[in-house]
């Protein structure tokens, strides 16, 4: 089946100017978003996740740029658009976005009700009682018990997770067709987090949303997203079906992420994590972005970047490994064994 | 709400109540020279006792308290010693604020009416040209000293414009000088506070969301960023109001203005005792009086404030 591509993103490079010098964030990636799917993107810190999909909407900090590359939407380079103007047509209406801070991402003087009223006033042509009944209906829609009551209450009365789901239903009041959630659970607690995952996951199957996770949490994601994309130094280095990157990842980073999850821990052993630090991405990078935190890393990869290998029709990755010259170079053991049973399942 | 009014009023007048009887004391240590005016050398020592301690300043001191506060309740400042010798203080102010409250009002009406846009404009256009500018204006203001440039203003200024240096209440042009030296500093300030909680509301998270839900530059000036930083200045508003009325002392002194600002310095120069109590009294009121109004304004504008302070009720 032929999915349909809700937004195109080709050959996009993202630029800051930082104390006068420029710092390339995104690197010519490339990603289709299908309709009504579920993307994750992961990554470390630094690694251009949220760059990547502020620029969606607009949202890029002021010294940030679109350096080249499309983003297309509805048949429209959204890349090119640059005024307000152009921009308020996408920006709600079509691609909402939930953010990471829930306790600051609500006006303190203003009630929960008037804040989502305002988005659904913006966004459709319901007015006045009309307006409020639409407001009350998607509080109880993202799980805001006593919703007539609650309306009228202020952010400072909102627990965390309370005012999340108050984000969540700004977000969908916009009645919009993509939504980015950027780290939505980060700053909760582990047991709220789960519920939040649990509302978007309904949300989504209500409201025919297509979903895009920004987090750095693999547990997150092996929840609620269909497809996973990993990051790495401004790049895409890994994408595929949730257990094609879970079960059979390809690329060094996505092992080496992987292998540091708790859940592969030893008993008795400390933690693996990566080492060293991502490249500077003041500089421009050569080869490999991950190739000097690579203890196997190939000659090559300090050499040129790689391109994309096909693994499957829905899953790729940039390594040399996968070239048919190149030497083998197991995967860490627990990598190996997950592979071993992907296989053997099939 | 009502109780927090209330519990923040009780507290007002607590504070008060501390204040003047400070004042109260306080005035007891000045030097009794300060009770006879010119005649202090021509009266003997049994003259002077006599004089003392009719006017009760023999008694014991906490019946002089007590003595104080019923003149106080009684609208009785007392009456002037030396400044106008016998004459009701009350009728001194009441001559002298109707001139400090007019032209203290337009300045500061011109202050709140410059400055504000002033601060909201350079926010807008932060980092660029206007902004620098404006923020020259306000080093300047706020590093020179005051007296400079208002004299700056009397000496060139009025020459320039042919307007005139000394006041006159028959003569508006004379009001021009005074009211726009004391503006000054008032746009200065205001601009600068407003830039400062305009750029602070900006990079809030708040913003950040309202963007991305689509709302247009306006609407989110209007509807989210000035109201809030409306109010951290709005506290502050009542007591810079009321002290309008205590007259701005260099100025008044500058142009001759007979208003309340060279009276306290002149009569404690002239150690006029009563008269000298008489106006901390009202100074310290006023003050105790603008922080209140600012604290109630304050809740009806933030709601969070509400609640903390009714939790712990």
């Amino acid at each position: 089946m032929k999915e349909e591509v809700v937004l195109s993103v080709k050959d996009l490079v993202i630029k800051f100017k930082l104390r006068g010098k420029v710092l390339t964030a995104i690197r010519e990636i490339s990603l289709d978003i299908y309709k009504a799917e579920s993307l994750a993107i992961v990554g470390e810190s630094g690694s251009g996740k949220s760059v990547f999909v502020k620029s969606f909407i607009g949202l890029l900090d002021g010294n940030g740029w679109i350096d080249s590359g499309k983003i297309i939407y509805k048949g429209q380079n959204i890349a090119d658009y640059n005024n307000e103007k152009d921009w308020l047509k996408i920006r709600g209406k079509e691609i909402a976005m939930v953010f990471q801070e829930p306790m600051t991402s609500l006006n303190p003087l203003k009630t929960i009700g008037s804040q989502v009223r305002e988005a659904v006033v913006l966004h459709s042509s319901l007015r006045g009682k009309a307006a409020k009944e639409k407001t009350i209906e998607i509080l109880r829609d993202v799980g805001i018990s006593k919703p007539e009551k609650r309306y009228n209450q202020y952010p400072h009365e909102f627990s965390g997770g309370m005012r999340q789901r108050v984000v969540i239903a700004i977000a969908i009041a916009c009645n919009p067709k993509i939504l980015i959630c950027d780290e939505p659970t980060t700053a909760l607690d582990v047991t709220i987090q789960a519920q939040i995952l649990e509302l978007l996951k309904s949300l989504k199957m209500k409201y025919n949303l297509t979903i895009v996770f920004i987090t750095h949490d693999l547990g997150v994601v092996a929840n609620v997203a269909d497809r996973i994309a990993v990051m790495y130094a401004g790049d895409i280095v890994e994408i595929g079906k949730s257990e094609e990157v879970f079960y059979n990842s390809q690329h060094p980073y996505t092992w080496a992420l992987l292998s540091s999850l708790p859940q592969f821990a030893e008993k008795c052993q400390s933690l693996y994590s990566i080492q060293g630090t991502p490249p500077n991405l003041f500089n421009s990078v050569k080869g490999d972005a991950f190739a000097s935190r690579n203890k196997k890393a190939l000659k090559i990869d300090y050499e040129i970047r790689p391109p994309y290998f096909t693994i499957s029709p829905t899953h790729k990755a940039r390594t040399w490994l996968l070239d048919i010259r190149a030497p083998k170079v197991d995967p860490p053991d627990s990598i190996k064994a997950l592979q071993r049973n992907w296989r053997g399942n099939r | 709400m009502i109780r927090y009014i209330i519990k923040r009023l009780l507290q007002s007048i607590i504070t008060l109540f501390i204040v003047l009887t400070i004042v109260f004391f306080l005035m007891r240590l000045m030097p009794e020279e300060g009770y006879f005016g010119e005649n202090y050398e021509k009266l003997d020592e049994v003259q002077r006792e006599t004089i003392l301690t009719n006017m009760g300043l023999r008694n014991p001191i906490h019946i002089q308290l007590i003595d104080f506060y019923k003149g106080l309740f009684q609208g009785d400042l007392g009456k002037s010693i030396i400044y106008r010798p016998g004459v009701e203080i009350v009728g001194i102010l009441k001559s002298k604020i109707p001139y400090s409250l007019k032209s203290g009002l337009a300045a500061l009406m011109i202050s709140l009416i410059a400055g504000i846009p002033l601060g909201i404009s350079m926010a807008l256009n932060k980092d660029k040209m206007w902004d620098s500018i404006g923020t020259g204006y306000i080093v300047f203001i706020s590093a020179f000293p005051s007296a400079v440039y208002y004299l700056f203003l009397q000496l060139y200024i009025s020459d320039i414009f042919k307007l005139p240096v000394l006041f006159n209440v028959d003569d508006m042009r004379s009001w021009i000088l005074p009211i726009v030296s004391m503006s000054l500093g008032g746009i200065a300030s205001y601009a600068m506070w407003m830039r400062r909680y305009i750029i602070d509301e900006l990079n809030k998270d708040y913003v950040k969301l309202a963007r991305a839900k689509g709302l247009n530059k306006k609407s989110i000036m209007v509807h989210h960023v000035l109201r809030n930083a409306f109010v951290p200045m709005v506290q502050y508003l009542p007591s810079t109001i009321l002290f309008t009325i205590s007259g701005s002392i260099y100025i008044e002194s500058l142009y001759s203005i007979p208003g309340m600002g060279g009276l306290l310095v002149d009569v404690i120069q002239r150690q006029d005792n009563t008269l000298v109590q008489a106006i901390v009294l009202i100074y310290s009121s006023i003050g105790i009086f603008g922080l209140f109004t600012g604290d109630i304004l304050m809740v009806l504008l933030d709601p969070r404030i509400k609640i903390q302070r009714g939790g712990s009720r």
